[in-house]
């Protein structure tokens, strides 16, 4: 029996198209359901994703097994993610889940019961150069997730494929409902998977961390309102600050633009065009290259600051050791604490970098 | 495909799948009707009655149909809630069909405490003793556990309960077919059975109350089962559930040879390809054909998965809805540390498996015998 591809499935049209296409191109495949997170809570779909993912598998005749993460996702991704926000900071779990669970323990797993590689539905390419593996972005530039994945190696990426990384969600939907799979119109899922809807957001991390409120003060030093906790609000934040527009006679919104962690105090400014909202330079740690090196040209470069931005022109200033600082061309509004840049070169995805601080 | 998962759930023997299938084209009456139909399905339920009581040692009256050993567990503990004593002892080794049932209750006033289990899975009437309170109204403690095996010292719990005048429960699933069960040596009060761990159907078990007996039904409606279960018989359920317990009733001994047989072998070659494999449980109060091991430095997810790629089916003891392995409390409770836990498996055999079948189990299993 030749060695199968296992493919990590979570009950979501991309990864069961992704197992559905494998499969057609004559792979054997077995498919995977990771359960990441235990607990009661009402967010928490895991067994009615396990369902549509057994459906799936079902119907397409492929075997399926489960298997539990959700120490290793604690360990790794949850303790990181409290503790940045703890520190006022705004990680982004997906990043580190795709590092420590999904291209590692997932990974681990699958080499473990044989299999030959891994296969995820993610909208990111692997190309191949004798050697060398490249990440690029997804062929669907509304879809391009390779944001999250710049954290993995070259061996990560020589285990793993991508199928459907070169097509777009219209095209695995279609795919997934011209082959009658029952989750073809599923719904995207969005926010953090533990937490689910934002507007959960604060109640949860309520549980985990002590609040500490104090003041909102202007820019210009004035008190406007008051806070819950520096940690729920992040770096150009417009809603849920519970203060009007009318302050003075400018009508416009108000935007945070900074934490005072010595003064618990949140700093706001009025209007999303207002200075103390754009930077241009920024440095950042944990840097990792997918080759294992850094580029030969970091002169030209682009770089997104946060998932769905647009490719910003920038180039990477100095790097030492695991840090680096990098100027934009342009001002970049709410560079984030905690958020990771990630560097590109056209559509290759270099690495990326955790954001320390702006200038 | 190769199953040694008996524990779990059992396939149905070919009689009762017979059995089932005439009383469901023949005897659609509803067994509360006076015509003929109607009688007819009811001495249907009163032969699976008779054949259950005697597979059990007691009296027909003595038995309710149910719809599993899950809900037979439910209605003893929920039937406390109309008491004034609301203290429930418990071991840490009970299906969550107990303890999930318990602390789901604690908000209408239940409280209970778990007894601990030795290294072999055991209660000590002893910790029994000195756990019971002035309001303890019930003790439940299982007769054989589902994961190691291990036969509990009931006859002695029970006497403890009784020198206290102490309502005893025991869920029995995993009893059944494997050791003889006589009400008169285990004078429990409520005992729980599930056909399907014995080559009946699924969906259907029953609850064996001795006479006299307290107990509310949880399910109230047009008071079949003497008022303690009510709803329309399930005639197919109950019919396969009475042939599974006459071929236990005829068969017991060559079962529990056959299982004898097969495990004797599974552990004799299993030691002589690894002896670094630990086995779990108690060498001598244990049911035959039930094997829970260990092998160390192998994760039980990575050897099931495997196991299972090439058609052979066994299990770690503890799945879960969503279909994923994890830590198995009674094993913990047994004071098994988290790595042996989680390199823990159960075999189960059953009246398919053959010595043939079990060699190529071994042949399996070697490829996890070196660390």
């Amino acid at each position: 029996m030749p060695e199968p591809i296992i493919v990590g499935i979570s009950g979501g049209v991309d990864s069961s198209v992704t197992a559905l296409i494998l499969k057609k191109q004559g792979f054997e495949v077995e498919c995977v359901f990771m359960k990441n997170w235990e607990g009661e809570s009402d967010q928490c779909t895991s067994e009615e994703d396990y369902k549509d993912a057994l459906a799936v598998c079902n119907s397409i005749d492929i075997p399926i097994r489960s298997t539990n993460f959700s120490n290793e996702y604690w360990e790794t991704v949850f303790r990181n993610f409290i503790d940045e926000y703890s520190k006022g900071r705004t990680p982004n779990p997906d990043v580190l889940c795709n590092k420590e669970v999904k291209f590692k323990a997932f990974l681990n797993y699958a080499t473990d019961i044989g299999g030959a590689k891994i296969a995820t539905g993610h909208y990111a390419r692997i190309e191949q150069h004798n050697d060398a593996f490249r990440l690029l972005k997804g062929a669907d530039p509304s879809k391009d997730q390779s944001y999250f994945l710049y954290l993995l190696d070259q061996k990560m990426l020589s285990k793993s494929l991508f199928p459907i990384g070169g097509i777009s969600k219209k095209e695995v939907r279609k795919i997934a409902k011209e082959s009658g799979l029952l989750n073809y119109a599923k719904k995207d899922s969005t926010g953090i998977c533990f937490i689910g809807e934002q507007r959960f957001f604060k109640d949860f991390l309520k549980k985990y961390i002590p609040t500490n409120p104090g003041v909102i003060k202007s820019i210009d030093g004035e008190t406007c309102g008051e806070h819950d906790g520096l940690m729920y609000y992040t770096m150009g934040q417009r809603k849920g600050l519970g203060i009007g527009g009318g302050y003075g006679d400018n009508t416009a919104a108000w935007f945070v633009t900074e934490k005072d962690f010595d003064n618990n105090i949140l700093i706001v400014a009025q209007g999303g065009d207002h200075p103390s909202l754009y930077h241009q330079n920024l440095s950042a740690d944990s840097l990792h290259w997918i080759s294992g090196e850094p580029p030969k040209n970091q002169e030209k470069l682009s770089a997104k600051i946060r998932y769905r931005q647009n490719d910003q022109d920038c180039q990477v200033i100095s790097i030492d050791e695991d840090r680096c600082t990098v100027k934009f061309s342009s001002p970049q509004f709410a560079i984030t604490p905690g958020q990771s840049i990630v560097f590109y070169d056209g559509e290759t995805c270099l690495g990326g970098a955790i954001i320390n601080d702006r200038s | 495909m190769l199953y040694f998962d008996h524990a779990a759930t059992t396939p149905v023997h070919p009689k009762v799948i017979k059995k089932m299938d005439e009383v469901s084209k023949l005897d659609y009456g509803n067994p509360s009707s006076i015509y003929s139909s109607g009688r007819a399905a009811k001495s249907i339920i009163e032969q699976a009655r008779n054949e259950i009581a005697k597979m059990i040692d007691a009296k027909p009256s003595e038995i309710y149909f149910t719809g599993s050993g899950t809900e037979s567990n439910n209605i003893v503990i929920w039937s406390l809630l109309h008491q004034q004593n609301k203290h429930v002892i418990t071991s840490a080794i009970e299906h969550p069909a107990v303890l999930k049932v318990l602390d789901e209750l604690s908000i209408f006033g239940i409280s209970y405490d778990i007894l601990p289990v030795d290294s072999t899975g055991l209660v000590n009437p002893a910790d029994l003793e000195s756990a019971i309170r002035k309001d303890t109204a019930l003790i439940s403690i299982m007769y054989v556990n589902n994961e190691v095996g291990t036969i509990q010292n009931i006859e002695d719990l029970i006497g403890v309960a009784q020198s206290h005048s102490i309502l005893f429960h025991s869920d029995c699933v995993q009893a059944v077919g494997k050791l003889p069960i006589s009400t008169k040596s285990i004078d429990a009060d409520y005992m729980s059975f599930s056909a399907h761990k014995f080559y009946g159907p699924k969906g259907i078990g029953f609850l064996y109350k001795k006479s006299g007996a307290h107990l509310k039904p949880l399910i109230i409606g047009g008071g079949q089962e003497s008022n303690v279960r009510a709803g329309t018989e399930n005639i197919s359920g109950i019919a396969g559930l009475g042939i599974a317990a006459q071929l236990v009733n005829t068969n017991l001994n060559n079962r529990i040879e056959h299982l004898s047989e097969l495990e004797n072998y599974f552990k004799n070659s299993l030691i002589e390809h690894s002896p670094e494999i630990i086995f779990h449980g108690n060498s001598t109060k244990h049911v035959p054909g039930l094997c829970s091991i260990a092998l160390p430095n192998h994760n039980n997810e990575i050897i099931l998965a495997k196991l299972d790629r090439k058609g052979i089916e066994i299990s770690n003891g503890s799945a879960c809805s969503s279909g994923t392995v994890g830590i198995s409390p009674i094993l913990n409770a047994m004071g098994v540390d988290d790595k042996i836990n989680q390199s823990t498996i159960r075999v189960s055999f059953g009246r398919g498996n053959t010595i043939e079948d079990v060699s190529l189990l071994i042949g399996a299993l070697s490829e996890f015998s070196h660390a």
